[in-house]
């Protein structure tokens, strides 16, 4: 049995579902992100576990014990919030001290945690400082370590690192991720940021609208997307919307152009299906036309290079295709070897297509045959 | 460069004459030998002075304003802090309300609540009519938006949610909340209001006559006496009355300015001077 579980939380405020039907189990030591745009209903979900809200239905369980009717105060739940939240009339050690003092340890035991916890977020130097004397980094791990030195049964973070700059936001995520890792905690963190989330997670919860969409380890989130808004909220996705001509040869024609993916045989899908094909764009080879690529049966089209982006690594480019937008990312080393208005030849694997149902998608019925 | 303003300074020549020339008046008349037949002055003495604190009644209505003020500073205290609290965490709406409920004692004229303080108190259950202890209720009342508004605007100006809920995630219950937490980051504001109601209720003559008179005699009630013979006196006793009120306000400006010094940051804000 996991340690913590939400059976069918619901919640509403004032008529407007927050929260529908969430079903989550996290093991002991594991951490698990709950990912998502604002007003999503993540940080619902976190208030509802830690008892600063009540679901109007459903159970959540910690180690088996139902904690709906604790009080915060009695759940032992350490909390980090966005806006740290650090008693301002308190030094960093009396902030860490707090949660030790109203528990009624003694001083001595108090003291040595006080500094093992200093030591544990690297900020035994600034023991006696105020909060407002301290960074907004150094602020967070002094509530990180006020959270952790109740040792709490459940470590709960509700978008940690969103006040910080992206430096630090990096730097401290490891941190946290290292320290959860040494201390072996069942952490639940919530964040609106993807990035924060694939890197930092044991699996990820993708939650829209109150509910959750996908529930899997980062890689399987990002490789392979269950729902159309799952896809496109991780990372940056091409979509093609067509119908499946032929299941078992794994063929999909859309708005003219015909995509081999691979045979599909498990049921999922039939002949006829409308569905969308989604390809990442670090999976789309692009090069100059009068290159020879290996011909085999991947997907190969001709393009014009319209805009270039450089992020870094890799340098995004926007190709027109008919009038469709294909993104294909390639390594900025390689970027001097396009220009905008070239002519230029795509390609991308069957292995790289994910085939999802699209329930809403019209195509234009085919009327061209290879791409 | 700076430009003289002549209207302008005509105006604020104006205003600290007006402000200050009674208090200068007053200081100088209870030090003034005979100020009655010259412009100035006839003589300086510490008299008058002396004639009050020889009075045996001096120390006596000193020692029971002081008690009221206490009394009434620690009832306000006791009642509004948590109710302000409560208010500002949970009942987002109840706030409206309360700014109402607490410009009330401005809008209802003291003998008005004199009247209904003595009607409800002079019957069972409650016979408290002509005690300290009905006058402290009513200067509850009396001074009520001195405390809350100065309590309010701290409360309003620390993250009370975040506050109350980090303190709960760490095992404490409401009342060590209050007191370890809440109550010390918007201590700057309850010192405030505690030195406004405390000020006021030195000098107030009206309440404190009309419902307790002489039974119980304040400090204003004996500069009272002594305007009706001879104003020297009366003018030492309004200086007294004046050094109590300025002491506390000296308290309060040291007070916030520390608060805001000691910790380098953002911190409480209080309204001392705006009721």
């Amino acid at each position: 049995m996991s340690y913590l579980e939400l059976q069918h939380l619901n919640k509403s405020f004032e008529g407007v579902v927050a929260v529908q039907d969430i079903n989550l189990s996290v093991d002991q030591g594991e951490f698990v992100s709950l990912l998502g745009p604002s007003g999503c209903g993540k940080t619902t979900t976190l208030r509802m576990i830690v008892g600063f809200e009540s679901p109007d239905s459903g159970v959540v369980r910690l180690g088996g014990e139902l904690m709906n009717d604790l009080p915060p105060h009695r759940r032992g739940m350490g909390m980090v919030f966005q806006m740290y939240a650090l008693f301002p009339n308190m030094t960093a050690q009396g902030n860490i001290s707090y949660g030790l003092r109203v528990a009624g340890l003694l001083r001595p035991e108090i003291e040595e945690r006080v500094a093992e916890m200093l030591e544990l977020v690297s900020l035994t130097e600034a023991a006696h400082k105020y909060p407002a004397e301290l960074s907004g980094g150094q602020q967070q791990r002094v509530a990180l370590a006020r959270a952790l030195a109740i040792r709490p049964r459940v470590l709960l973070l509700d978008e940690p690192l969103s006040a910080l700059d992206a430096v630090v936001r990096v730097s401290l995520r490891q941190e946290i991720r290292r320290i959860q890792s040494a201390l072996g905690i069942t952490t639940v963190y919530v964040t609106h940021d993807q990035e924060e989330a694939l890197s930092i997670s044991d699996r990820v919860v993708v939650m829209q609208r109150g509910a959750i969409e996908q529930v899997g380890t980062p890689e399987e989130i990002y490789s392979r997307p269950m729902t159309n808004f799952v896809a496109t909220f991780i990372g940056t996705v091409n979509q093609f919307n067509g119908v499946l001509e032929d299941s078992a040869q794994g063929r999909v024609v859309s708005e003219g152009m015909l995509i081999n993916v691979l045979p599909v045989t498990d049921g999922q899908f039939n002949s006829g299906d409308l569905v969308t094909v989604l390809v990442r764009p670090e999976s789309v080879h692009v090069s100059p036309l009068e290159e020879v690529t290996e011909a085999g049966k991947g997907n190969h089209a001709r393009a014009t290079l319209e805009g270039v982006t450089f992020l870094g690594p890799v340098t995004r480019l926007s190709l027109d295709r008919d009038g469709r937008t294909i993104t294909a990312d390639v390594s900025t080393q390689e970027r001097g070897r396009f220009k905008r208005g070239q002519a230029l030849r795509l390609s991308f694997s069957p292995e790289a297509c994910q085939l999802m149902l699209s329930p809403t998608q019209h195509p234009e019925r085919p009327n061209s045959n290879t791409a | 460069m700076r430009t003289r303003n002549p209207v302008g300074a005509l105006t604020i020549g104006a205003f600290l004459t007006y402000m200050l020339v009674p208090i200068l008046a007053t200081y100088l008349f209870s030090v003034a030998t005979r100020w009655d037949r010259s412009l100035l002055p006839e003589g300086l003495t510490l008299e008058w002075y002396r004639t009050a604190f020889a009075d045996r009644w001096f120390g006596i209505v000193f020692q029971h304003s002081i008690i009221l003020s206490a009394g009434t500073v620690i009832a306000s205290i006791a009642l509004i802090v948590p109710t302000a609290y409560w208010v500002h965490l949970r009942l987002p709406r109840g706030r409206a309300l309360m700014d109402l409920l607490t410009t009330l004692p401005f809008a209802i004229p003291t003998v008005v609540l004199a009247l209904g303080i003595i009607r409800l108190y002079a019957r069972p259950p409650l016979m408290l009519a002509r005690t300290p202890a009905v006058l402290i209720l009513a200067y509850v009342i009396y001074t009520l938006p001195f405390m809350y508004r100065p309590i309010a605007n701290s409360l309003e100006a620390i993250d009370l949610h975040r506050l109350t809920e980090a303190s709960q995630s760490l095992g404490a219950a409401w009342s060590r909340t209050l007191s370890q937490v809440i109550i010390p980051n918007i201590l700057p504001g309850i010192v405030s209001g505690s030195l406004l109601v405390f000020a006021t209720i030195f000098a107030e003559f009206t309440l404190a006559t009309l419902l307790v008179g002489a039974r119980y005699k304040t400090f204003p009630m004996q500069l009272v006496y002594y305007t009706r013979r001879d104003g020297r006196i009366a003018s030492a006793y309004s200086v007294i009355s004046f050094t109590v009120a300025w002491l506390s306000s000296m308290v309060i400006l040291w007070v916030t300015t520390l608060g805001t010094r000691q910790r380098g940051g953002p911190r409480a804000k209080t309204t001392a001077g705006h009721n």
